[in-house]
């Protein structure tokens, strides 16, 4: 694996496991038993390492989205795709959602600007199952923000809403069935 | 983990097909929508506005907000680094 990519995946892991704002670049390092200098050069402040992690969640949903926009499979696909990827990182995830109105406005901007693109892609969703007779007019600021906000509360919460490591697991499916009611026609 | 693809210097938005480019141009190092019919590069002003919008139509987030978030944004790129 290279430096770059070593550097981006032990970032994640700490950020998850010791809150974002209080691991430092020299955590990172430590955790990879690298220089600090090596890690400066890569990513000179903390902000660039939260958004490399936040990067790659996105190209790894805009990855998703792609096989479920273009196979058309629907707007249940859509949340799927989208529980998906948030499960593959959802420790770090958690944190990032719980922290994010205190992070710097950079970091801030960035998650929100991958918010956009998920908003986008469930209201092209929504309004396919609309044209086909399945769904109901919704907003997109409401539609995404009702999503986002239900399962950003499961996962801010995700120690009293699962048993074991990971509530998008155990419960993603009923959010998902919950959502597709909401929307129904 | 996937390769970084190419991204627009101006916003950052991912250059990924050929259309994404200026003038669907893939040796220009701007998108489609920061530039102007002949490709070239649209004032500070009118790139921060489309991207604003953006963050107001997807999320339904204040005007204000939303124009702070695409200033953090355009902040570090390159087109206008160093701006004040």
């Amino acid at each position: 694996m290279v430096t770059r990519d070593r550097l981006v995946n032990a970032a994640m892991e700490l950020f998850a496991s010791k809150g974002i704002a209080n691991t430092t670049t020299a955590d990172v390092a430590k955790s990879v038993r690298m220089s600090h200098g090596t890690v400066f050069l890569h990513f000179p402040t903390r902000d660039d390492l939260v958004i490399a992690v936040i990067d790659e969640f996105g190209r790894r949903l805009a990855a998703e989205f792609r096989q479920a926009f273009e196979q058309d499979l629907g707007l249940r696909a859509v949340l799927q795709a989208h529980l998906r990827v948030l499960a593959q990182i959802e420790p770090f995830y958690a944190r990032l959602v719980t922290e994010a109105p205190l992070l710097p406005p950079k970091v801030r901007s960035t998650l929100m600007l991958l918010h956009a693109a998920v908003s986008y892609e469930l209201f092209v969703a929504l309004e396919r199952e609309r044209k086909a007779g399945r769904a109901r007019k919704i907003e997109r600021p409401l539609l995404f923000n009702t999503w986002i906000g239900l399962v950003h509360h499961y996962l801010v919460n995700r120690d009293v809403f699962a048993t074991g490591n990971s509530v998008i697991a155990e419960q993603g499916d009923i959010l998902v069935n919950h959502f597709m009611a909401l929307v129904k026609s | 983990m996937a390769e970084k693809c190419p991204a627009c210097g101006s916003c950052g938005m991912p250059l990924e097909k050929p259309e994404d480019y200026a003038l669907g141009d893939a040796t220009r190092p701007y998108c489609r929508y920061c530039t102007d019919a002949r490709g070239e590069l649209l004032s500070y002003e009118q790139v921060l506005e489309t991207n604003a919008r953006f963050y107001v139509e997807s999320q339904g987030v204040t005007p204000a907000a939303a124009s702070a978030m695409a200033r953090a944004m355009l902040a570090d790129m390159p087109a206008w680094r160093g701006r004040n």
